[in-house]
């Protein structure tokens, strides 16, 4: 059977979105694809499973016009023996419908067996919590993310299992799996890709899966390692300002990860030892008291203290503080019982934001902000961007060009300077982001999120600059759900947990 | 080519203002053919005074604006809330008055000001008539312009920039005002152009009568509204309801009555055409 093989052109209004000569998803195999925020894998596999308004845009494929694809019957039944998780599920679930009937729409109820598929998703055995869910009429913050997410999932296992329970399979259909990882934990992401590779080895459809999470190859390769050679590893990047689709091969990430040990301080880092930053004993905000610890099973807490040249990696669950905790340092949140020392200035609740805004901001530390497409003035131009930040000298041309080509491949030209944000990748956006910030000289930089869409050339590059920093004496706070890179470079006795006491 | 008429056809802004300027010069050109030279120039006086006094409320008004909006803003966060009670004392005040009256109330000190020779000549008359009108329409963009500054303070780009040193002025008039509420305020400005038309007809034709016995319509500018005030213009206006009853009359109008019908094309077709490229203008920027 040959791989399913598309040419891909999307325009809207005569400007051109994407277009990639060789789209290709192997048959009977699970892709996993990679690349760049916003360079194009959501609306090339919404393109192919023809989800796209032929009204709204121009869209050919393998030289078809949209409308002509979508009549075509292959596509038909690509889309009748399929499934399309989305990326956003808060946005695909219908908010007039209880989870339990939407779990039974169309040809879903015909698959009985969702049971299983829902206790395999939450890891449990008892219906009981998972039945006052269903029992949910999806609102914006109703059920979680995850459980959301997770219910989308559980509608794709039961497409699956419908595929399964048939005679003969049929050859034309697709799962696509875009983000379907996005608001899960490790735990609950590996959940899954357990059961979907238990289904793979029942039967080899055709699955594509989109992520950013590198680590899922590593998850792979140590718990499914028979399954390694029959899985496709694929990135989807700009080669020459044209897009392509190229083999990711995994042991570039597996031996980079290996090599990425902690980084030892640089001697005049380690010689002053400065604490830069220090809360001690907690903080209490929203009703709850916050405490941190070193110690992962919540036994013990203490303070945080991050010296010069320091890297600190905070963990928690989702959803339970870290940002707000990075903002609170920062003075953009307040909260009771503070006590924070940050550049040998003492901060507690009731300290005006005048004195952040004085002392602080932009001349002892910084803080980048996890989604670049908020954090950034989207109708600014590139150069923009790099306005008004409080640095020695004048910001020329010139300097922002040497900023740029920090984490930019692409010749810095001046159309690139004067091109809006709003239409950079969303990968150019997440650099953009972070350079802002580290063209700074603080004593702390606080990360929140850094790596959020970023292919692997930038990860490697960004990890580079983050350890640069550190290595001129920076003290840096991290918060990152990529566990494994950071688990990798930042040294156990500087990993602290958050959590509520 | 017939991809510009479509896309001009979809975007009601400059069909609109295309209409607007083609119906003023099909006016103009029969005005010249068929109007007598003494009124065709007191139409044309009329009408570029009229625009002019209309144009500098727009920009007093967002210069008014502009101020108040960030003043008031940073007053409200300054530590001492005195100047900010005082400050939203003030235009509360401004805002309880009925623009018509409180322009009304600018024309008596207008009037003084004529009286005692302070404002000696039409452009400065037209200066301080504009001025007036705008201390009565400006509220609406400062609050616009508040409006647009406290929601972007809830956006992340605000703290993402406050955090990197990038002072909150620039934050607030460049990025928020500048770089993203531009098209907000341009749009209320095509409106606020529309209601000085409306606003400063309505008091010329209220103050025809005269403002004292030494100063009255003689002695400030012409505009569309004195005009129309003019009782030639006001039979001519009169000849359309004629031509109601008796319909053979109807195609005098357009050669006997040049002056009364101009006057009023002008004002109607104008406030039409305004209020259409303002909803075009909202619905191509998505506002």
């Amino acid at each position: 059977m040959t791989d399913y093989k598309f040419d891909i052109q999307i325009a809207k209004q005569n400007n051109p979105i994407v277009s990639i000569g060789d789209f290709t998803i192997p048959r009977q195999k699970i892709t996993f694809l990679f690349g760049e925020s916003g360079i194009g894998k959501s609306i090339l596999s919404k393109a192919v499973y023809g989800l796209l308004d032929p009204a709204r845009l121009n869209v050919r494929i393998n030289d078809a016009d949209y409308t002509d694809y979508l009549n075509q019957a292959s596509t038909k039944l690509l889309q009748k023996n399929g499934f399309f998780v989305f990326q956003e599920p808060s946005t695909h679930l219908n908010p007039l419908i209880k989870l339990s009937a939407q779990l039974k729409e169309g040809s879903l109820s015909q698959s009985l067996d969702e049971r299983q598929i829902l206790r395999h998703l939450w890891e449990t055995n008892k219906d009981g919590a998972i039945r006052k869910i269903l029992e949910v009429y999806p609102k914006p913050h109703r059920p979680s993310g995850g459980e959301k997410q997770r219910i989308l999932l559980a509608m794709a296992f039961k497409k699956i299992n419908l595929l399964l329970s048939r005679k003969q399979t049929p050859q034309e259909h697709l799962f696509v799996f875009d983000e379907p990882t996005g608001s899960l934990d490790n735990n609950f992401r590996n959940l899954f890709l357990n059961l979907l590779f238990q289904k793979f080895n029942e039967f080899h459809f055709t699955s594509l899966l989109i992520t950013h999470d590198y680590s899922i190859i590593s998850e792979i390769y140590d718990s499914h390692p028979s399954l390694a050679k029959q899985v496709a590893f694929k990135e989807l990047m700009k080669n020459d300002d044209q897009l392509v689709m190229q083999d990711f091969a995994p042991a570039a990430y597996l031996d980079w990860l290996k090599k990425e040990k902690a980084k030892p301080l640089s001697k005049k880092a380690a010689s002053s030892k400065k604490t830069v930053v220090k809360i001690a004993g907690g903080f209490e905000i929203f009703g709850k008291r916050m405490v941190i610890s070193k110690d992962g099973s919540r036994k013990e807490y203490g303070e945080l203290t991050i010296n010069g040249g320091e890297m600190v990696y905070l963990k928690a669950a989702s959803g339970a503080g870290k940002t707000t905790m990075a903002k609170i340092i920062m003075g953009l949140i307040r909260c009771e019982r503070l006590q924070l020392t940050l550049s040998n200035r003492h901060f507690v609740d009731d300290t005006p934001k005048q004195a952040w805004q004085k002392h602080i901001w932009g001349k002892k530390a910084g803080m980048i902000f996890q989604h670049a497409d908020e954090a950034l003035n989207l109708n600014a131009r590139v150069k923009e961007v790099f306005g008004g930040l409080p640095i020695n000298g004048k910001i020329t041309d010139e300097f922002i060009r040497e900023q740029l080509a920090e984490l930019f491949d692409i010749e810095i030209n001046e159309a690139f300077l004067n091109k809006k944000v709003a239409l950079l990748s969303g990968g150019q956006k997440q650099r953009l982001n972070l350079l802002r910030t580290l063209a700074l000289d603080t004593d702390l930089i606080i990360f929140d999120e850094p790596l959020n869409g970023l292919d692997f050339l930038s990860i490697k590059k960004v990890i580079g600059m983050i350890q640069e920093k550190q290595a001129q004496g920076k003290a840096i706070l991290m918060i990152s759900h990529n566990e494994e890179i950071f688990d990798a470079i930042v040294p156990p006795e500087s990993i602290y947990y958050l959590f509520s006491n | 080519m017939k991809n510009q008429i479509t896309q001009i056809y979809q975007e009601k802004d400059k069909l609109w203002l295309i209409l607007w300027l083609g119906g003023m010069m099909t006016l103009w050109i029969w005005d010249l053919l068929f109007l007598n030279a003494p009124a065709m120039a007191k139409v044309q006086l009329g009408f570029i005074n009229t625009f002019i006094i209309s144009l500098m409320v727009i920009v007093f008004s967002f210069l008014l604006s502009w101020l108040s909006g960030v003043g008031l803003y940073f007053l409200e966060n300054f530590r001492i809330p005195v100047f900010y009670l005082i400050a939203t004392f003030l235009l509360n005040i401004i805002r309880s008055v009925p623009q018509i009256v409180g322009i009304l109330i600018g024309y008596i000190f207008l009037t003084v000001m004529i009286q005692n020779g302070i404002l000696q000549n039409s452009a400065a008359i037209i200066l301080m008539t504009a001025f007036i009108i705008s201390i009565f329409v400006f509220l609406e963009i400062s609050d616009l312009i508040r409006e647009r500054i406290s929601y972007f303070k809830q956006r992340d780009f605000y703290n993402a920039m406050l955090v990197c040193g990038i002072p909150e002025s620039r934050i607030i008039n460049r990025e928020i005002l500048w770089k993203n509420s531009l098209a907000h305020i341009f749009n209320k400005l095509i409106s606020i152009f529309g209601m000085s038309i409306f606003l400063l007809c309505s008091i010329d034709f209220i103050v025809s009568v005269g403002l004292t016995t030494d100063v009255s319509s003689v002695n400030l500018p012409v505009t569309l509204g004195s005009l129309l005030a003019k009782i030639d213009s006001k039979q001519d206006i009169l000849a359309i309801g004629h031509s109601l009853t008796n319909p053979g009359y109807f195609s005098r109008l357009f050669f006997e009555h040049l002056q009364g019908i101009t006057v009023a094309i002008l004002i109607v077709f104008t406030l039409l055409c305004i209020y259409k490229i303002s909803n075009g203008f909202a619905k191509r920027y998505e506002l």
